[in-house]
């Protein structure tokens, strides 16, 4: 109608002012939205074709059908546009990590082996430029997992500390923060008797005997963190405070030791799998499998004690020299066929983005497309236990949504607009700065 | 001819003279330290590799070499007599790699010999003019162990570094180190192991090659500018004396053979063409792999070392490891590369490579046998093909007159386990060979036995005619 | 009438006999019915492909398979040329870096090759037929570097791309002034440490290669001119290929970050008559697009890395389409043995970031590295006359969906995705037999020494578990490398 078209013209025009603003900036004046004409995949049920998607004060207010607009809100006309949830990335080191290879901008992982009370949520850095570029490519939320790598970082101690989960927008920790502390990582310890000696720059063969022994020693030590954890909630539950002294990395050990706060184990060997689960059985723990690059020799295993898989990057090399070529691709399907929960993460920071490429690629090997869908939107939530509040558009989660030009996962696509925390927020960045900067730098002269 | 003396002073001329040629002819049967000079084995299987066996056969040796060797041979009356019924005579077995009589490396405290080379001028970890023969350590107890085996002939390999210096054939007997060496220059091994350490030339394997290509340059180069300069010395710059020049131009120009490591089949084949690059006489060692390329390797005419330590699976090593498949057929296979170059007719030989001893080489011996290695061809590569390898098939390697009196003298199949060794001849020494005594029960003595040396060795010389 | 019958019978038969009966003239090759994308001139639907001798003999969509030739059926499948790879380190024995010298030029890559590496298959499995190994960027001027093709199965000597000019690799920035990794306290760390030192380094080694170059030109003039006993100069490993350099016959591929020093490299590259053949990686080559088009450098750059490294830091996924924007030859390569698995997904990227077309996308992983390595007339598109060197896809390449069915290079099929599925249950069963049978023998061996009631052999202290195994006179590791 004409009075929608005028309309959408002068919201369009409105649009193209707010896109224009820097990257991290958030309109501050509209609080609601409503997002029209588009087809949309609310990931709780079928596809809504030409449906709306409101938005009321960060939330999402309702889906559906020839929804009816509110009248003070700002119309987004996705039509021949797919909206979706945001994708969620639950491992990454994001605003933990500016350059890997300048130490100065590295707070991932702290010195000493013990560091439960360290929290992400602490250092991470709301202006770090890769926020704006992850958002960019359609990812509105992530956890930061302490101690974890990427293609790029030495993985951390072995309690690494809390990692936190957070929105890609915000001007401080408290505006971004969606849960401060959703798991402890721990990076399970390897046998290894493969090790490369700078000293001599060769590799270095240990005995296996040796290894095996420095390996029970840290288990060992583990386990005896978590009695004496358990031991110190008794003393805090039983005795008043004045008598027993407080310890910070103890208490940070209490809600994992009771089962509240799960343990995201970083393991890919299949031994190291093996031995992780049997370590969280005996000790009771809530177990996220991370990585998981042979969790496919452990199967039954995983399902069996219900562990849900947060996967490395799809696109990996085999571990081994005779594991077929396209494993690491078909791992996901194959732990998904089994009845296994699993969702895809980056395990980085700049290649974040990569996120919907590795869903992508597990599709072309055989996991269901939208299986996929929400293996990157959805399970991450489910599996940290913030499913309440994000991974489907439904009335009541936070308003994370991605309005795109086809499907989110496929290279070509390109994020048209994007809402965090129920805002519309730009999709310029760094990168698209430097694009537009030397696209227009004349011809030197000769 | 007798002359006839005055009749008063015979009988004391007489017994002067008799005790003379009786002390001069057990001078002259006897060498100068008082052992025997002459032997027979007399009436013994002689498996002679040269030829066919004889069944019922005598072997004469006289100084050190072998006087004559056939079923109708004539003794010398003053050879000692070694009864060879139900013997067996074969050629003295020669392992073609070890580090026999060298001093071992200290463990991890190398390479201070490399690190920190800016480049190939600075030589990194190149002593060529180290010759194994000057550094020979006679009390080395496995000089002993590999005799009582039947080893009577070694080339040993100094050790540490790109070019570590000269190899040695040494017979494993003798009084002085010197006594032992056969031919002190044998060959000149290579190592391609990088030695660099951190920011030190060379710390990879291409560059480890390159350097390898630069010194023989340097050395081909010094071949050719120092005879110019010689005939020319007022016409031409003064050509400097760099050590590995001189020292690897004069090797060359001795044609020894140059060893390159080569164990798997891309080593190999790497080695097959680098030879032809750099126009060097080359044996390769290793050789493990040699069952894929066995056609390759006869085509190129180049021998191969054979190392008997056969890849194992680590000792030591993670038991839930992955084994890959290509290492389990790696070490499913490579007992049968003798085999595999026999067959395709490429001129081998086979070496200790790093075995703890004789029992471990035999039992890797009999790995390649079970694996189609005829024992014919096996005996061929421990003893006359060997020695052709290493340049001394006129002097060594089968029982043929001329040739240098290296025996083993068993009791039945040498490579039977039940065999046992009883006599070696090394340079024409007798050595009796007594089994190991089984180990004592602590506080229980054996009469004779004060030193508790119950191992029978024997000692040269002594104990004869036991 | 019945007679007609038959004949047409007899007719049909023989029309339909290459498809029943394959392979009697293997080197006659035929692909059916697929979508052919040629890259140089457009799209075939429903085209198909005739290969002979390793060669494609014909293109088009209106082909008969001729009688004997083996049928590839590629009905509803994606053909494009083999994906070349501008920039990899796989199937190379021991390190790619010869870091101790800054200059290490006399290292190369050609003396080390490596066929059995699993990389060469997994890459081969992502559709890549053609390789540029390089040496690492530890140096300022590296070592001598290879083309390859990936002929699975085939020994060393059989990998280069005949014809392909061989290279050599430089560095610029901050690997080659080993900014990102300490010294060992104890070693003296290795000139250069800033850009200035790099750009003398290479400086220096091109005058003395100059200067070698003079030595052995007077040298071959004066034997030429007659005179006796001259004694020629010494030949340098390290400077020959400089030399070749200079003289064009050897190509510079230079890592590169900065923009600056993208420049300076133009600038010392004309001190010594020489051009850089590519930038490699060249993250910043978007901001001197036009410098580097006029120098005639080709730009083979990543789809999306950036900041991991300082240099890194104002990389931007436009890189490729802004450049290309501005006349430079770009490709987009791997440098690691995974990213060229997925090659055809980064190319694809660049339609995203930029807006390139599908075929431009196509053409930053076929014929503009054909073009930078000087192979185009051989490779990097589907025409009459190149190699045979092709991909087959289950779906059109640029989509994330895409999986190789099968792999070529010279008309012979390296890759097969069904092969390769039917023969994990063989090889399996070929491991654990092997398994039982080293089992076996370890028990019997552990009887065996029971029974001989050895005296323990005290274990000799000085020998430490050697990398290789052994002690005297080792020669190295059996088997493959890594």
């Amino acid at each position: 109608m004409k009075i929608l078209n005028l309309s959408s013209r002068m919201v369009a025009l409105v649009l193209a002012a707010s896109l224009a603003t820097p990257a991290w900036t958030q309109n501050a004046a509209p609080t609601s939205y409503a997002i029209k004409g588009g087809k949309v995949f609310t990931l709780a049920g079928a596809a809504i074709e030409n449906g709306t998607v409101l938005i009321r004060d960060g939330k999402i207010a309702a889906v559906g059908a020839g929804i009816a607009i509110p009248a003070d809100a700002q119309v987004i006309d996705a039509s021949g546009l797919e909206v979706y949830p945001g994708m969620f990335d639950p491992i990454t080191q994001m605003g933990l990590n500016e350059v890997s290879a300048v130490s100065a901008t590295l707070d991932v992982s702290e010195l000493g082996d013990y560091n439960p009370e360290l929290v992400a949520a602490t250092a991470v850095n709301p202006a770090s430029a890769h926020i704006p570029i992850t958002r960019a490519n359609g990812i509105t939320e992530v956890i930061a997992a302490p101690g974890t790598t990427g293609f790029d970082l030495q993985s951390g101690g072995l309690i690494a500390g809390q990692a936190s989960a957070f929105n890609l927008a915000g001007w401080t920790m408290d505006e971004m923060q969606i849960n401060r502390s959703v798991a402890m990582v721990i990076n399970w310890p390897s046998i290894q008797t493969r090790s490369f000696d700078f000293a001599t720059f060769s590799i270095k063969e240990k005995p296996y005997a040796d290894v095996k022994r420095e390996y029970d020693k840290s288990v060992n030590a583990l386990g005896d963190w978590m009695d004496r954890a358990r031991h110190y909630a008794q003393a805090k539950e039983k005795g008043s405070p004045a008598l027993y002294e407080r310890d910070l990395k103890l208490e940070a050990l209490v809600p994992v030791v009771q089962g509240r706060l799960p343990v995201l184990v970083v393991a890919d060997e299949a031994r190291d799998i093996r031995n992780a689960v049997d370590f969280c059985t005996k000790q009771n723990l809530r177990m996220i499998l991370g990585g998981g690059a042979e969790a496919w020799k452990m199967k039954e295993l995983l399902k069996d004690k219900k562990i849900p898989v947060v996967l490395a990057p799809t696109n990996r090399l085999p571990e081994q020299i005779d594991t077929p070529y396209d494993k690491p691709y078909t791992e996901p399907s194959e732990l998904f066929t089994a009845g296994i929960p699993i969702a895809f993460s980056s395990f980085g920071t700049s290649f974040s983005r990569r996120l919907p490429q590795y869903a992508g690629t597990a599709v072309a090997y055989g996991l269901p497309h939208d299986e996929a869908l929400k293996a990157v939107m959805l399970n991450a939530a489910q599996i940290f236990g913030l499913a309440d509040q994000l991974g489907t558009l439904e009335p009541g989660k936070i308003a994370n949504v991605i309005v795109t030009n086809g499907d989110p996962l496929e290279l070509q696509t390109q994020v048209r607009y994007l809402f965090i925390k129920g805002q519309l927020t730009s999709t310029d960045n760094k990168h698209r700065e430097l694009y537009e900067q030397y696209r227009k730098r004349p011809q030197p002269a000769r | 001819m007798n002359r006839r003396l005055r009749r008063r002073s015979i009988p004391v001329v007489v017994l002067a003279l008799c005790a003379a040629i009786l002390i001069g002819w057990a001078c002259t049967a006897r060498g100068e330290g008082g052992e025997p000079r002459y032997f027979a084995v007399k009436g013994a299987r002689i498996v002679a590799v040269s030829g066919p066996a004889i069944e019922n056969g005598t072997v004469v040796i006289a100084k050190g070499l072998i006087q004559a060797v056939g079923s109708n041979v004539t003794i010398p009356p003053e050879a000692w007599v070694i009864d060879g019924a139900g013997l067996t005579v074969y050629p003295g077995l020669i392992d073609a790699g070890t580090n026999i009589g060298l001093a071992q490396d200290e463990d991890g405290k190398k390479p201070a010999r490399g690190a920190g080379a800016a480049g190939p001028e600075d030589r990194p970890a190149t002593t060529p003019w180290r010759v194994a023969a000057d550094e020979l350590k006679t009390d080395d107890k496995r000089i002993e162990s590999w005799r009582n085996a039947g080893f009577t002939t070694a080339l040993t390999v100094p050790e540490g570094g790109i070019f570590p210096g000269q190899a040695t054939v040494i017979d494993l007997g003798g009084e002085r180190a010197g006594d032992y060496v056969v031919n002190p220059r044998a060959s000149v091994p290579v190592s391609f192991k990088p030695v660099g350490g951190f920011f030190g030339f060379p710390d990879s394997l291409m560059g480890t090659i390159a350097y390898v290509r630069q010194v023989l340059d340097d050395t081909a180069w010094y071949a050719q500018a120092e005879p110019i300069y010689q005939a020319n010395p007022t016409k031409t710059e003064r050509v400097p004396y760099e050590r590995t020049e001189y020292v690897l131009n004069r090797a060359l120009q001795a044609n020894e053979i140059v060893l390159l490591p080569a164990n798997n089949t891309i080593q190999i084949l790497r080695a097959i063409r680098l030879t032809g690059e750099w126009k060097i006489r080359a044996v390769l060692y290793g050789g493990q792999q040699g069952y894929e390329v066995a056609a390759a390797l006869a085509s190129s005419k180049i021998p191969v070392l054979v190392n008997l330590k056969w890849p194992e699976r680590a000792k030591d090593g993670d038991p839930e490891a992955e084994q890959n498949l290509r290492e389990l057929r790696l070490r499913d296979r490579a007992p049968g590369t003798p085999a595999a170059l026999a067959k395709a007719g490429v001129t081998f030989a086979l070496y200790s490579g790093g075995l703890d001893g004789p029992k471990d080489i035999f039992k890797s011996v009999k790995r390649a046998t079970d694996a189609g290695l005829t024992p014919d061809a096996a005996l061929r590569a421990m003893t006359l093909d060997a020695a052709d390898i290493l340049g001394l098939s006129d002097r060594l390697g089968s029982i043929a007159p001329g040739k240098i009196a290296n025996l083993v003298i068993t009791d039945g199949d040498i490579f039977n386990e039940k065999t046992k060794v009883k006599h070696v001849f090394v340079d024409g020494r007798w050595f009796e060979i007594h089994e190991e005594a089984p180990p004592e029960k602590p506080g229980e003595k054996k009469p004779g036995d004060d030193d508790g040396t119950g191992s029978g060795q024997a000692k040269g010389g002594e104990g004869v005619g036991r | 009438m019945k007679q007609a019958t038959f004949c047409a019978a007899v007719l049909l038969f023989a029309a339909c006999a290459p498809l029943v009966t394959g392979a009697q003239n293997p080197g006659t090759i035929f692909i059916q019915n697929a979508t052919v994308l040629t890259v140089t001139h457009g799209n075939i639907e429903h085209g198909s492909i005739l290969i002979r001798d390793g060669k494609i003999a014909a293109v088009g969509a209106d082909l008969q398979a001729p009688e004997g030739a083996a049928i590839i059926d590629a009905t509803g499948q994606y053909v494009m040329p083999g994906i070349i790879d501008c920039h990899s380190h796989i199937a190379v024995d021991g390190s790619v870096n010869e870091a101790g010298p800054a200059v290490s030029s006399m290292a190369n890559i050609a003396d080390v090759l490596n066929p059995d590496d699993i990389d060469i298959y997994r890459d081969l499995a992502g559709g890549v037929t053609t390789a540029n190994i390089l040496h690492g960027s530890a140096n300022p001027i590296g070592g001598q570097t290879v083309v390859i093709k990936l002929r699975w199965g085939k020994p060393a000597s059989e990998l280069p791309f005949q014809g392909a000019l061989p290279g050599i690799k430089f560095a610029l920035g901050e690997n080659p002034k080993h900014s990102n990794f300490p010294t060992p306290p104890g070693v003296t760390p290795r000139y250069p440490g800033t850009r200035l030192g790099v750009e003398e380094v290479i400086r220096q080694a091109f005058i003395e290669a100059r200067e070698y170059k003079k030595q052995w030109d007077d040298y071959n003039q004066r034997k030429a001119a007659g005179e006796q006993n001259l004694i020629p100069p010494r030949r340098n490993v390290q400077l020959d290929p400089l030399v070749e350099v200079m003289e064009g016959k050897r190509y510079v591929h230079a890592h590169c970050y900065r923009a600056d020093e993208i420049l300076m490299l133009i600038r010392v590259a004309n001190e010594f008559g020489f051009k850089v053949r590519t930038f490699q990686h060249v993250l910043e080559g978007y901001k001197i697009a036009d410098e580097i088009a006029a120098s005639g450098a080709g730009g083979s750059t990543f789809s999306d890395w950036w900041a991991y490294k300082m240099e890194a830091f104002d990389a931007i996924p436009y890189n490729a389409a802004l450049m290309a924007d501005r006349g430079v030859i770009v490709s987009v390569n791997s440098d690691d043995a995974q990213e060229a698995r997925q090659l055809n997904q980064e190319a694809a990227k660049s339609m995203k970031n930029g807006g390139l077309s599908a075929n431009d996308a196509l053409k930053l992983i076929t014929l503009n590295p054909a073009i930078q390595l000087g192979i185009d007339a051989r490779a990097g598109s589907i025409d009459v006359g190149k190699d045979a060197d092709l991909a087959i896809y289950n779906r059109d390449p640029l989509s994330v969906y895409a999986v190789v069915q099968k792999t070529l290079i010279d008309g012979q099929v390296y890759f097969d995705r069904q092969r390769d599925i039917a023969e994990r249950a063989t090889l399996a069963a070929e491991k654990q037999t092997l398994l039982d049978k080293e089992k076996k023998a370890a028990e019997a061996k552990k009887d065996e020494e029971k029974s001989e009631k050895k005296p323990e052999t005290k274990p000799d202290k000085k020998k430490k578990p050697s990398q290789d195994g052994g002690g005297a006179f080792e020669s190295g590791v059996a088997g493959g490398s890594r």
